[in-house]
């Protein structure tokens, strides 16, 4: 099988989250001869070439992050200027996001499907998976202890044609966090998280407390 | 301050709502957006971790952004594309993530982001063309949580009296 990859983040690959995690799960997709070709929507100057491998390829996996809820702007941007296949094309897509828990990706998740119809293609599914926030902050181990799953997942992919299974499934983790948990990570937030956060700023160049207002 | 934000080229809508609304005695304060050079988010964080609140790009997003921490609704007319609101409307609320801080906190049994004003801006949606009106129901219901605001709905043209009827 070959895979038409397109990373749907609006920011540049160098920093892109969904590019890392794309890294790890392409390394389990290939195993087993699945080939793959990858593109930008960051890069404009990639829209072209996007577009007629969209048009040749009839396994298509789309990994995105959740923006305000659904797709990018700059994703649908690009989709507009498609056509529907109606060829028997499949698209299935990686949704992942900030927050952590699965009821956060949900609406997305059924706009995904929703698109593929319009794109009169069939819909393999969608792997979803939140708490992908800090990837572009970590290196080296920690940063394999977030996108390392994603490897598994590129093997179920090229077993399966799609996301559509149990394993897939479970692979949200928790729907909403239990009690306990949110306890402790309401606790870890107001604290430490604060720390941290002003230290990526500082050495950001901020100079302005994080929750400063310019405009009042 | 009830804000309008225009995205399409069919001013025809905003003059129906003015004419509506100062009816009812409002004078929202309209955007026409059309022309304007609005940006997508490039999802850089400058917003939140370097210069907080201010966005990196530099367009004319900030004439909004700088209505939208007054505003107690803000409206977006968007055409539709594939279902959704095509880009030039989702670009409003990708591009508003300087309200929002980087602080996190759990609001109910999920987490969210800790606003930066005190203002809270309810949210409205007038779609030109024929969206997935369920879905787009369900989708603002979920951007207003985010905003720790209310969703005021989502209308098609042929429901601007209603839609001006939520205005307040
Ligand atoms: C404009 C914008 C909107 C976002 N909206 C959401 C959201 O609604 N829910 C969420 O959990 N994460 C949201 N995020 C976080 C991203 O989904 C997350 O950081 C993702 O890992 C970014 O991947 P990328 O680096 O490939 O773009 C948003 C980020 C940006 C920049």
């Amino acid at each position: 099988m070959h895979v038409l990859i397109i990373n749907g983040s609006p920011r540049v690959k160098q920093y892109s989250n969904t590019d890392k995690i794309l890294e790890k799960f392409t390394e389990g997709l290939c195993e087993n001869n699945t080939t793959y070709e990858q593109y930008e929507i960051s890069d404009k100057n990639q829209w072209e070439d996007i577009r007629k491998a969209y048009y040749s390829n009839s396994n298509i996996l789309i990994a995105l992050p959740l923006y305000v809820e659904c797709i990018p702007g700059l994703l649908m941007e690009f989709l507009e200027t498609l056509s529907p296949k109606n060829d028997g094309t499949k698209i299935a897509y990686i949704l992942q996001s900030g927050f952590a828990e699965g009821i956060q990706l949900r609406c997305g998740e059924a706009y995904l499907e929703k698109l593929t119809g319009f794109l009169g293609c069939e819909y393999a599914g969608t792997l979803v998976k939140g708490d992908n926030f800090s990837i572009r902050f970590f290196e080296g181990d920690m940063r394999d202890r977030v996108t390392g799953p994603y490897t598994e997942m590129g093997r179920e992919y090229a077993a399966n044609g799609g996301f559509n299974t149990d394993k897939c499934r479970a692979f949200t983790g928790y729907e909403i966090l239990p009690a306990h948990m949110r306890l402790a990570l309401g606790i870890l937030q107001r604290t430490l998280a604060r720390t941290m956060f002003a230290r990526i700023a500082r050495s950001w160049g901020c100079t302005k407390p994080l929750d400063y207002r310019p405009y009042q | 301050m009830i804000l309008i934000v225009n995205t399409t080229s069919d001013t025809s809508v905003t003059k129906e709502i003015k004419e509506r609304a100062a009816g009812l005695g409002l004078e929202p304060e309209v955007i026409e957006a059309a022309g304007m050079k609005i940006s997508h988010c490039i999802g850089c964080n400058y917003c939140w971790l370097k210069t907080p609140g201010v966005c990196s790009v530099k367009d004319d997003y900030e004439i909004i952004l700088k209505k939208v921490i007054h505003a107690d609704q803000l409206w977006v007319i968007s055409d539709t594309a594939l279902g959704f609101l095509d880009h030039k409307g989702k670009n409003i609320f990708d591009r508003i993530l300087p309200i929002a801080t980087m602080y996190l906190k759990f609001v109910k049994d999920q987490m969210r982001h800790v606003p930066r004003y005190e203002q809270r801006t309810d949210i409205g949606i007038i779609c030109r063309g024929e969206p997935d009106m369920d879905y787009l129901q369900r989708w603002s219901e979920r951007a207003a949580l985010n905003f720790e605001s209310r969703s005021l709905g989502v209308f098609g043209t042929e429901r601007i009296k209603e839609a001006v009827s939520c205005m307040c």
